[in-house]
């Protein structure tokens, strides 16, 4: 199984690549995290967050702020790739493709993550409400691998387009509005602790997702970076 | 492909014929419905412009995969790039119109002109989708790239819309969307008597030759922009 | 039994789409072959000289 461990060891070494990379500039995280805090404040101002309401929305604010923070996050990732040019030192090395989509987008999710760790605790404080739940941090990594595996792939393509800001949320927001919107209702389930006869349906078709968009991108990601 | 073959002047004068005869069933055949009214009869074009529309982007999806299997060992494959655009196009049109029609449709009988209603709200993302795949080609300017990248978005594009209509449908029946309306009972569905379904067959075989007539149109027109671009590229070294 | 509703306006506002489309892209496929011809004519003239 030699390849396997090739793999792996190649996969583990683009993470962590892009994980100490962050780390000593930690540009990426800092921007992602300001952005999400911003969007939290505001939204305070443009919904009324009354207690009643606030149970309703939250889910949604949750999501439309992680959302958007993670979008920043996949553009600026594939953009440094591309402008360094480490995108063509990688693909010259004699690793398999594969083992870059998944190092790429496993650093996206840990980054997403990251910033998901920060803004539930500050949420929770900033509204007086309970967002460490265990059901919702399941939502959460649920929703996020989902999010990052579609998005790496199609930001290592817009990132390619002279349009690249502006390309990555409209390629990606039509495609992920199945797992936006099971994300949303799975939380929100799991904020008002609903039976899980009612959640169910959400997580399950969040690992359909997860599971369908993972093996296309597996199967593509070799088509999108050849040269 | 320069000189126009036979057969699409032949398909050209069929397909009119049949576009014709549907037309006509649909104003002067087709019964007027009980309780809608004319507006009804708006259902059967509707309905076939949304399957060409899906059939369209099916294209597209399917002409995708056949580029990304070929590209790298077949000079020829450029042809499945054109097929793509082709469906990519034509869908966009007809499910544009599809959309509308389906909001023409539901005001009179819900009472607004947005029902949020699984299907009709799918076939919107899907065709914003399809209007961002036409994006993503516009800004990429090497055209090997631009056919993987369209490649590799129409198959994304196309797997994601039975998701987003499951996720919809669901979200419909936990959360059923209140909707101001004129009639508590209307619910926009109705029987068929054999008028209305000798009209709507023959409204979808009408559109499906229509769907066929425009590939070929646009696919010949995609062949004359290639030509285009390679001479201009040629003439520009 | 209620007669059917009015909905005479809605009827041609929908079909007025559906043709009305049809026939913009019909006219813009035209265009653009039409353009296309020329523009390939043009270019092979160019490379000639």
């Amino acid at each position: 199984m030699k390849t396997v461990s090739n793999f792996m060891r190649a996969m583990l070494a683009i993470v962590w690549k892009d994980l100490a990379a962050e780390w000593r500039s930690r540009e990426l995280i800092s921007a992602m995290l300001v952005f999400a805090l911003l969007v939290i404040f505001i939204f305070n101002f443009a919904l009324e967050l009354t207690p009643q309401t606030r149970s309703d929305v939250t889910s949604g604010i949750l999501w439309v702020t992680l959302t958007f923070a993670g979008t920043l996050g996949l553009n600026r990732s594939m953009a440094v790739e591309k402008d360094r040019g480490c995108l063509d030192g990688l693909l010259l090395a004699p690793v398999d493709r594969t083992a870059i989509y998944f190092g790429k987008t496993l650093a996206n999710f840990v980054f997403m993550l990251l910033v998901a760790a920060i803004i539930l605790p500050v949420y929770s404080v900033l509204y007086n409400t309970n967002l460490l739940l265990g059901g919702l941090l399941l939502v959460i990594l649920l929703g996020a691998w989902g999010y990052v595996s579609i998005g790496t792939l199609l930001a290592s393509m817009a990132v390619q387009a002279r349009t690249r800001d502006i390309l990555l949320p409209i390629l990606l927001f039509p495609v992920t509005v199945p797992l936006v919107v099971a994300a949303v209702k799975a939380s929100s389930g799991y904020l008002k602790a609903l039976d899980m006869v009612e959640i169910n349906p959400w997580i399950n078709l969040l690992i359909v997702f997860d599971l369908v968009f993972t093996a296309i991108a597996f199967l593509v990601f070799d088509s999108v970076v050849e040269e | 492909m320069n000189a126009k073959s036979k057969w699409l002047s032949v398909l050209d004068v069929v397909t009119i014929v049949l576009f014709l005869t549907a037309t006509i069933l649909v104003f002067f055949f087709a019964p007027m419905e009980r309780v809608m009214g004319l507006v009804q009869k708006v259902f059967y074009f509707h309905v076939a412009t949304a399957w060409i529309g899906m059939l369209g982007f099916f294209v597209a999806m399917v002409a995708g995969i056949i580029y990304l299997a070929t590209h790298r060992t077949r000079q020829d494959a450029k042809k499945w790039d054109i097929v793509a655009v082709a469906g990519v196009e034509i869908g966009l049109v007809f499910t544009l119109i599809c959309i509308v029609t389906g909001s023409i449709w539901a005001r009179p009988i819900w009472n607004s002109w947005w029902t949020w209603d699984p299907r009709l709200t799918t076939v919107t993302i899907m065709e914003l989708a399809y209007a961002a795949y036409l994006m993503l080609r516009a800004g990429i300017e090497d055209p090997e790239r631009r056919a993987r990248f369209g490649a590799v978005y129409s198959i994304i594009a196309f797997i994601s819309v039975p998701l987003t209509f499951f996720s919809i449908r669901i979200w419909r029946t936990i959360h059923p969307v209140v909707i101001g309306s004129s009639d508590p009972s209307a619910s926009g569905a109705f029987d068929m008597t054999p008028r209305m379904g000798l009209t709507f067959a023959m409204s979808l075989v009408s559109f499906s030759f229509i769907f066929i007539t425009l590939l070929w149109h646009r696919i010949r027109m995609g062949y004359l922009a290639d030509k285009v671009e390679q001479l201009k590229l040629r003439l520009t070294q | 039994m209620d007669a059917p509703a009015d909905t005479l306006n809605y009827f041609i506002a929908g079909y007025s789409v559906i043709f009305g489309v049809m026939l913009v892209y019909l006219i813009s496929l035209f265009v653009r072959f039409r353009n296309l011809r020329q523009d390939e004519k043009t270019l092979e003239e160019m490379e000639d000289e």
